[in-house]
C-alpha cells in the first residue's frame, strides 16, 4: 500500500517536473545553489560578503532597469536614490534606533516621494536633457551629504550604524542581532526574491505593457490614451523606491556611510549591469549584476599580482563594454523579441521615428 | 441628426508655413468618408490637429457623441482616444518588440484602471479586468483576421497583417470615430480589396471612419463622400465619382494642362 502511495507521488513530481520549463528548471537549480552555498566547505566570509554584494546590486538593477529598460529613458542619477535611501535609514538608525523591518516600507515610500518630486517636473524633457538632469540630481545628492555636515557628519562619514536585528523583547522573546555575514546573506536572498516578484508582475500587467508601449513607441501609446508623463513619473517613482531599499539595506549591512560611496561611478556600473546582462529583461540584469561584482572582485585581486594598479579595472570594464557593444549590442540576455529576431539572423536596427509635434 | 465632428474655420501654421487654412467640413454619424489631396496637402496635419498630437492654431474641432458635444481642439491626445476619436498612422507605428496581442492589449489600455498595486497584489478586480483584456484583445484580432498569431513579434509580421494588427489596436480603445491614414499604402490588388471588405465590417458595427488614402481605387470603392484638400485648403467635396471628374480635383493632382485636356 505504502508503496503505490510512494509509487504514485514519484509519478506526480515526474510529471510537474516535466512541465516546468528548461528556463525555470535552470532558475530553480540556481535558487537552491544559493540557498545551500554557505554551507559548502569552500565557502569563507569573504565570499559571503561578495554573495550579498552581488544580491544587493541585483536589487539595484532590477530597480534601475524600470527606467531605462521598461521606458526607455536614460537615468544616469539612480545612485542619488540609493545614497539617499542609505543615509535616510543610517540616519534614522542612529538617532532613533529605528527597526529595520520598519525602514524597509518608509524607505520605498520615501524613494518613491523622491523619485516624483525629481520626475515630476523633469519627465517631460526628451531623451539626453533628462539624462542631464538625473546626473546632475545625484551630484545634488552627493555635494549634499558632503556639506551639510550638521546633518551627515559630512566626509567624516557616519559610523555605528546599527545592525540588523530581530526584536522580539515586546512579546517576551529574545533579541536576536545579525551578526557576521550569514544572517544578511539570507536577508538579501529575500529581498532579491520579492523583488523579483514584483518586477516579474509589473511586467505581466497593465502598467507594464504600458511603459513597453511607452519604450517602443511614444506616439502610437498616446494614441491607446497613455498618459505618457504620469506612466513616467510612476516608473521613475518605483525605480528610485528600490534604490532606497538597496540603500537601506547597505546601510544597515557595512554599518558605515560616506559621501564618496555615492558617486556617479555607481550610477554608471549599475546601468553597466544592465546594459551587458539585456536591458529590459529582469534575467539579464541580474546575470548583468553578477558578472561585473564578481568581475570586479577578481580583477582587484589579480590585478595587483600583475603589478597593475588597482583601478585598471575600471579599465577592463570599459573594454569590456566596447566590445559587448561591437558583438552583442542588446546584452548577455535579451528581451524575448529581439532574441528571436537574432535567432532568425537579421540584424536589428533601430528605426529612426520622427517624433511629430511632442513638444508636449 | 447633428454630425459626429465638425471642424470649424480650422487653421494651423507651424512658422511660416501654413499648413492648414479655413478648413471646414462635417462628418456624419456612420458614413465612411474619404481625405484625399495630393502630397503636402495637410491631410495628415488635420488628423493630428483631431487626435491631439498638433495643437490648431485656429477654428474648432468639435466631437458629439451621446448627446455629448466637447471641443478637441487642442486636447491632450490621450484624452482624445478616452473620448472614442482612435488613428492609425501614415508610417505604421506598432509597438515592435511586442508581441501581437500585447499590441492590441495596449489598445485596452483607456478602458480599463487597474496600476501598480493591482499588477503586483493580483486582486480579484485585477484578474478579471486582465481577463477580459486578454478576451477582447483576441476578439479584436479574430475581427481584424489574425486569430492565432498572437503570440507573433509584432514587427516579424508581414506589412500587410501590420496594417491589420494597427487597425486591430486602434479598434480596441472602442473608437465611435476611427481614423485610418493610408490604410492601403503599399498593398496589392487582393490586399487592398481585403482591406475595403474590413473597413465595411467596422463601419457596419456602427463606426464612423475617416480615411486619408492616395489609392484611388480604394477611395472610390469604399467611401460615400469624399473632401478633397489641397495646400491646406478646402477644395471641393461630394459624392467620390463627382470629385473624381471635377475639373478642380484634376488640376491639383495632375496641373492646368491636364484638367483642359479632361
Amino acid at each position: 500500500m505504502g508503496k503505490v502511495v510512494l509509487q504514485d507521488a514519484y509519478n506526480k513530481s515526474k510529471v510537474a517536473l516535466q512541465k516546468t520549463s528548461l528556463g525555470a528548471k535552470i532558475r530553480i537549480s540556481f535558487l537552491i545553489v544559493a540557498l545551500i552555498l554557505p554551507f559548502l566547505p569552500f565557502v569563507s566570509d569573504y565570499i559571503l560578503h561578495i554573495a550579498i554584494l552581488i544580491f544587493l546590486y541585483m536589487i539595484l538593477s532590477l530597480g534601475l532597469n524600470i527606467v531605462p529598460g521598461f521606458n526607455g529613458l536614460l537615468d544616469l542619477g539612480y545612485v542619488g536614490f540609493y545614497g539617499i535611501g542609505a543615509y535616510t535609514s543610517g540616519l534614522l538608525t542612529y538617532h532613533f534606533g529605528l527597526s529595520y523591518w520598519l525602514i524597509i516600507p518608509f524607505a520605498f515610500i520615501n524613494g518613491a516621494i523622491w523619485g516624483i518630486l525629481l520626475g515630476a517636473p523633469t519627465l517631460r524633457l526628451t531623451g539626453d536633457y533628462f539624462a542631464i538632469v538625473t546626473f546632475g540630481f545625484s551630484e545634488l545628492v552627493v555635494l549634499f551629504l558632503t556639506n551639510e555636515i550638521w546633518l551627515t557628519r559630512g566626509p567624516l562619514g557616519l559610523p555605528g550604524i546599527d545592525v540588523v536585528s530581530i526584536d522580539l523583547t515586546l512579546f517576551g522573546g529574545p533579541k536576536w542581532e545579525f551578526i557576521g555575514e550569514l544572517p544578511y546573506y539570507y536577508l538579501a536572498i529575500a529581498m532579491v526574491l520579492v523583488t523579483l516578484f514584483v518586477m516579474n508582475r509589473i511586467q505581466d500587467s497593465r502598467l507594464g505593457r504600458a511603459w513597453f508601449a511607452i519604450r517602443d513607441d511614444e506616439v502610437a501609446a498616446v494614441s491607446c490614451g497613455i498618459n505618457l508623463l504620469a506612466y513616467k513619473v510612476i516608473a521613475f517613482a518605483i525605480s528610485a523606491a528600490f534604490g532606497a531599499v538597496g540603500g537601506s539595506f547597505f546601510a544597515r549591512w557595512v554599518t558605515f556611510l560616506s559621501p564618496d560611496m555615492f558617486k556617479f561611478w555607481e550610477s554608471f556600473l549599475i546601468l553597466c549591469m544592465i546594459v551587458l546582462g539585456g536591458m529590459g529583461n529582469i534575467w539579464g540584469v541580474m546575470i548583468g549584476a553578477v558578472v561585473l561584482v564578481s568581475m570586479s572582485e577578481v580583477l582587484r585581486e589579480l590585478l595587483p599580482l600583475l603589478g597593475l594598479p588597482v583601478e585598471g579595472r575600471f579599465l577592463a570594464f570599459g573594454l569590456i563594454m566596447v566590445l559587448m557593444m561591437r558583438y552583442r549590442p542588446a546584452g548577455i540576455l535579451p528581451i524575448p523579441a529581439v532574441a528571436a529576431q537574432m535567432r532568425a539572423g537579421r540584424v536589428k536596427r533601430k528605426k529612426v521615428k520622427p517624433v511629430v509635434g511632442m513638444t508636449k | 441628426m447633428t454630425p459626429i465632428l465638425e471642424i470649424k474655420k480650422l487653421f494651423k501654421s507651424f512658422g511660416g508655413l501654413e499648413a492648414l487654412k479655413d478648413i471646414n467640413f462635417n462628418i456624419d454619424r456612420g458614413e465612411i468618408i474619404g481625405l484625399i489631396g495630393p502630397n503636402g496637402a495637410g491631410k495628415t496635419t488635420l488628423f493630428n490637429c483631431v487626435a491631439g498630437i498638433e495643437k490648431p492654431t485656429g477654428g474648432q474641432i468639435v466631437f458629439t457623441n451621446g448627446g455629448n458635444t466637447v471641443s478637441i481642439g487642442g486636447k491632450k491626445p490621450e484624452a482624445v482616444t478616452a473620448l472614442g476619436i482612435a488613428r492609425t498612422f501614415q508610417n505604421i507605428r506598432l509597438f515592435d518588440n511586442l508581441t501581437v496581442l500585447d499590441n492590441v492589449k495596449i489598445g485596452r489600455h483607456c478602458r480599463t484602471k487597474s496600476t501598480f498595486f493591482g499588477a503586483v497584489v493580483r486582486n480579484k478586480f485585477q484578474r478579471s479586468e486582465e481577463k477580459a483584456i486578454t478576451e477582447t484583445a483576441n476578439q479584436f484580432l479574430e475581427f481584424v483576421g489574425l486569430k492565432g498569431r498572437g503570440q507573433e513579434i509584432a514587427a516579424s509580421m508581414p506589412y500587410g497583417n501590420q496594417r491589420r494588427l494597427e487597425i486591430a489596436r486602434a479598434l480596441a480603445t472602442e473608437p465611435h470615430l476611427l481614423m485610418l491614414d493610408e490604410p492601403a499604402a503599399g498593398m496589392n490588388t487582393q490586399e487592398s480589396r481585403d482591406l475595403m471588405a474590413l473597413i465595411r465590417r467596422i463601419r457596419d458595427k456602427g463606426i464612423t471612419i475617416l480615411l486619408i488614402e492616395h489609392d484611388m481605387k480604394v477611395v472610390m470603392g469604399v467611401c460615400e463622400r469624399v473632401v478633397v484638400i489641397n495646400h491646406g485648403e478646402w477644395l471641393t467635396e461630394g459624392e467620390p465619382q463627382d470629385v473624381q471628374n471635377d475639373p478642380k480635383v484634376i488640376e491639383a493632382y495632375l496641373g492646368t494642362g491636364a484638367a483642359d485636356a479632361a
